[in-house]
């Protein structure tokens, strides 16, 4: 049997070499092709399975039929699986020409290997006039713009007018009269809050919200640049005042087991009153029986501390990309240009999300009403904001932080060693 | 529910009933029906999941989570079906999975079962080194796999075809095959293919003729498997390919989610409609494995 | 018939396909998997050469919880073993030996595998959910109130909460394996031991278990390495949480890959499940020795 054995070991070595040499990147796809008359595909996979309004596909078929010979041929992926293949196929390179991508830590590894195309020399056509203040800031990395945002988040306290008015509650405005809030629904059995903490990031919503309120924009934003510390009293206060809520019994005492999709279902069944979440769940109320009874506010401010109420959590965070590995830049660039502008004002319209790009041009009376009180009241007029931390912080630093977070919830550390932990295990790793 | 007719046709060759009672009064027949019971009170723990999915499939969120979770559904919501087959194009991910699962099984039902023939009855030296070898494919943790798997797959250009989905399937059924396979090829009496091999059979007719059809049952168990596994299967599926035109059953349902907002009694339409084939291949095959029996009784 | 047993040309023909498929697509990438586990490495840029590192991180100056999640991994293994299969041996046993509805029961008590894990997952959640989970109703009904609890919620709970849920889940799998075992034992034997007199549970112990080890050595194998490498259900009921308290390595592993992006600490741990895996199965295979033969 040693023929065998041998022609096995020949194969085995033969294939290693084939498949190590092709961990480098395709060597072939880097040649730019810029005949424009040339009929090109460009290949874009996004995350848009559920688009019941038809949003993304409708854009590209309209693009499509501008642009006879920029073809934008577009697959869609479940949202974790989108993450997977995406992250294989940049790692693999092999991304697709477009690629639809979150900003903030989830792209910076894509720009530090050098898979997405920066943007500045394409920008200076009166793309950037176009955008809103502040669009691009969560996509530029070392003073570079690689993707283009179209939607961009923030953070409201959902309040359920109804409930309210019923138990005879006033909305909060400082986290006193939440807090007096929670204990006083609490008192008529009602549950004050919803937080899907199975799912980690929405308790990190709340935390991120209230830190944004005990140390105001710049601090929060140093600390994620790891320009100054979490170890502050300020972000202690923050995780202090989490507990205070979660001890009041602000939340289900199943709140580590319930998903999010489970606890935005108990608030637009009109059991729980309150509800601090994104923008992108305002579509999502208002296609409920609530429409009509929802009001989105401030997060309350808290008395003493340095936040101030014109700050919001958010900032850009869908985005278009640019592979650095296309063999179409400039088209795929023109293309991006015309999808981000588009879905920035359509998604606004459809309650999925608030624009990025100015909107002057579309009709006030169309808009989903909530998107419309969450941009007009927490969006215009702020003086600053600060992105879900997940957005900011990479892979690694942000699992690290959804972790504490979820600890505070579980009552498993004090407000103290959540502030001291993050600075040693987020800001001292790097 | 409608296997309850299944019982009436049922023929069992050796009936614990039937002999019992030739003997009225005694312990035997209080077990009989202790057992009974207990089998019956299990197969409802059994088929509650299949029952829920049913129910599910007809609700919305608001009734999912919290609303009504365990009940019937208030309204008979038969628009998760709509939803199901007018999003995506369901008919022709059907095909695909229909396609991929059966090259699958038929591919690796060939390999694994002269495989595990070669291992347990022909003479080499490395027979239980290779099967170690072969085994080594249970272990790996799937999810590490997935960008060597894509680069792999990439330089053979095959990403974005069946081919790269029917090879990986094949690929991790093989292993499970062959050491199932190999614990049925021992409890085949060797004095079968002896007597086979006196007639002057060659090694092909013997495997062919007289091994095969000995392990039907085995082949049958193992085809369950193998389908189950790649017809569910989803990582792959998802990463694997981008076109519309190939993708998958699982991949196209698991598409009516999204990143904000889930539409979960689609979800539940979508798998009820991957299920019931699943069901149907089941029967077929495990009544295989019953018929067996008969094949078995042929000894030699 | 020795001779035919060394035919070289009909052993390639009935290995080598499967070793050519078998090698490029699994093995070739646990060779990448052993080559990335030696790197500091993110998954995308260029990535730094750290030698045994990551596996040392892996135990020594953990910080992830590794070892945690492989004890947990271990009590898997250990009531799959012992609670398990004894019920999916009893259950195939008794169904094989032809019960009234055996056709109906095989096919109804192998529902739980073919229903999509995402389904038995959000059908689990529910039962165990605090306020109308049927676990806690039918605990009140009975006046066990008191043992009510949390049960995905509470980090004491969640574990042996999920690890019901999979045992549940997969007897069936186990059972159909030994029932076709079972099924392929000659009739003739039954036959000629019933005219002996024997009873079912003699028979059971003394004929058709011991036919059956070759199968139910297959079982205890798929059994352990299914405990080491359990994701799917984990990852839907509580993905590792509340406060990583079901963490397996693999639920760690995937977080570690995807989440993390730490690729070659990530592959560390998928070498450790592979060889933790291989290692079990050599010694399970040892204890129970030699096959019978006929």
């Amino acid at each position: 049997m040693k023929s065998f054995a041998k022609i096995g070991s020949v194969f085995l070595a033969v294939s290693l070499v084939a498949g190590l040499s092709a961990c480098s990147p395709a060597s072939s796809s880097a040649n730019p092709a810029s005949a424009s008359n040339q009929k090109v595909t460009l290949t874009f996979w996004n995350n848009y399975t559920n688009d019941p309004q038809h949003i993304m596909a409708d854009t590209i078929t309209e693009w499509n039929t501008k642009n006879p010979n920029i073809q934008i041929n577009a697959s869609a992926t479940e949202n974790n699986a989108y993450k997977l293949k995406i992250k294989t196929a940049i790692a693999a390179g092999n991304a697709p020409d477009i690629i639809y991508t979150w900003a903030g830590g989830f792209t910076q590894p894509f720009v530090q290997a050098n898979k997405i195309l920066a943007l500045d020399s394409y920008l200076n056509d009166g793309t950037k006039d176009k955008m809103l203040t502040g669009a691009l800031t969560n996509i530029t990395y070392d003073g570079k713009v690689y993707g283009l945002t179209y939607n961009q988040q923030a953070g409201a306290l959902y309040c359920n007018t109804q409930l309210f008015d019923k138990n005879g509650v006033k909305i909060p405005t400082t986290f006193d009269e939440l807090l007096a809030a929670v204990k006083t629904f609490k008192s008529k059995g009602v549950t004050a809050m919803t937080v899907g903490e199975k799912d980690e990031w929405p308790g990190m919503w709340y935390f991120d919200m209230i830190a944004l309120r005990e140390t105001g924009a710049q601090m929060s934003l140093d600390a994620l640049n790891k320009k100054a510390s979490y170890n502050q009293a300020p972000f202690a206060d923050a995780a202090g005042k989490l507990q205070d809520l979660v001890k009041a019994g602000a939340f289900s005492a199943n709140v580590l087991s319930e998903t999010r999709d489970q606890s935005v279902a108990e608030f637009t069944q009109g059991k729980i009153p309150m509800y601090f979440s994104g923008n992108f769940d305002a579509s999502m109320i208002d296609a409920s029986s609530l429409k009509g009874h929802v009001t989105a506010v401030k997060f309350p401010t808290i008395t003493g501390s340095k936040g101030v109420d014109t700050e919001y959590l958010g900032g850009g965070a869908d985005a278009l990309a640019v592979s650095a590995n296309s063999k179409y830049k400039d088209q795929a660039v023109q293309a991006i240009k015309f999808l981000a502008a588009t879905y920035s004002s359509r998604m606004y319209l459809s309650g999925g999300g608030l624009p990025e790009w100015k909107y002057d041009d579309i009709d006030e009376s169309k808009i989903d009403p909530l998107s419309k009180q969450i941009m007009s009241t927490i969006v215009q007029g702020s003086t600053g904001s600060v992105p879900a931390w997940d957005l900011y912080l990479t892979g690694n630093d942000a699992q690290t932080h959804y972790d504490l977070v979820q600890s505070l919830f579980g009552n498993q550390i004090t407000p103290q060693q959540f502030a001291e932990q993050m600075q040693s295990k987020v800001n001292g790793n790097s | 529910m409608k296997s309850g007719c299944i019982i009436v046709k049922e023929n069992a060759n050796v009936n614990l009933e039937v002999r019992s009672s030739k003997s009225p009064f005694n312990i035997k027949k209080i077990l009989g029906v202790i057992l009974l019971a207990f089998f019956g009170i299990y197969a409802v723990i059994q088929l509650y999941p299949l029952f829920w999915l049913l129910l599910f499939s007809f609700k919305d969120n608001q009734e999912i989570f919290g609303g009504n979770v365990l009940g019937l559904p208030g309204v008979w919501r038969v628009s998760n079906y709509v939803t199901v087959f007018t999003s995506g194009n369901v008919g022709i991910y059907f095909m695909n999975s229909v396609i991929v699962t059966a090259v699958t099984i038929a591919v690796s039902s060939v390999l694994l079962s002269t495989c595990a023939y070669a291992i347990v009855r022909m003479h080499w030296k490395l027979n239980n080194v290779f099967l170690t070898y072969i085994l080594l494919g249970m272990m790996v943790p799937l999810h590490a796999t997935l960008l060597p798997m894509f680069i792999i797959l990439r330089n053979m250009n095959l990403l974005d075809s069946y081919w790269s989905l029917i090879i990986p399937y094949i690929a991790f059924a093989l292993p499970i095959g062959i050491f199932i396979m190999t614990g049925f090829v021992k409890g085949i009496p060797k004095e079968i293919e002896e007597a086979a091999c006196i007639d002057g059979c060659s090694i092909y007719k013997i495997f062919y003729h007289i091994v095969l059809p000995l392990l039907r049952p085995a082949l049958s168990t193992v085809a369950i498997f193998t389908f189950l596994s790649s017809w569910n299967e989803l990582m792959f599926a998802n990463t694997f390919i981008s076109s519309d035109r190939l993708k998958t059953l699982t991949v196209g349902i698991m598409s009516l989610a999204g990143q904000h907002a889930t539409d979960w009694g689609a979800i539940g339409a979508g798998l009820m409609i991957s299920t019931v084939p699943t069901l149907i291949i089941y029967i077929l095959l495990s009544d295989q494995v019953q018929k067996s029996l008969i094949v078995g009784a042929v000894k030699g | 018939m020795e001779k035919l047993l060394r035919d070289k040309k009909a052993l390639l023909l009935f290995v080598f396909p499967t070793f050519l498929i078998f090698t490029t697509i699994i093995i070739l990438p646990i060779f990448f998997s052993l080559y990335y586990s030696t790197l500091k490495w993110d998954g995308f840029s260029q990535g730094v050469f750290v030698g045994i590192n990551n596996y040392k991180n892996l135990f020594m100056a953990n910080t992830d919880g590794f070892p945690r999640s492989v004890l947990n991994s271990f009590i898997l293994a250990v009531v799959s073993v012992c609670i398990q299969l004894p019920l999916a041996l009893f259950l195939a046993l008794v169904l094989s030996r032809g019960i009234k509805g055996e056709r109906f029961f095989r096919t109804v008590y192998f529902i739980p595998v073919i229903i999509s894990t995402v389904v038995i997952g959000q059908l689990c959640m529910k039962i165990f959910d605090p306020d109308y989970g049927i676990v806690n109703v039918i605990l009140k009904a009975i006046g066990l109130g008191s043992l009510q609890r949390m049960w995905l919620a509470d980090p004491k709970t969640a574990l042996g909460a999920v690890f019901a849920a999979m045992l549940w889940q997969y007897v069936g799998y186990h059972m159909l394996l030994m029932y076709a075992s079972a099924k392929s034992i000659s009739t003739d034997i039954f036959e000629a031991a019933t005219i002996d007199g024997a009873s079912e549970a003699r028979i059971a112990f003394s004929i058709t278990i011991p036919l059956m080890k070759p199968i139910l050595r297959v079982c205890v194998i798929f059994a352990v390495v299914g405990s080491f490498k359990a994701f799917d259900l984990i990852f839907v009921m509580t993905g590792g949480g509340p406060l990583h308290s079901t963490d397996v390595p693999t639920t760690l592993m995937y977080n570690t890959i995807f989440n993390r992006s730490q690729y070659g600490y990530g592959s560390a741990m998928a070498i450790f499940i592979i060889v933790e895996c291989l290692v079990c199965t050599v010694l399970i295979q040892k204890a129970f020795g030699k096959d019978i033969e006929y």
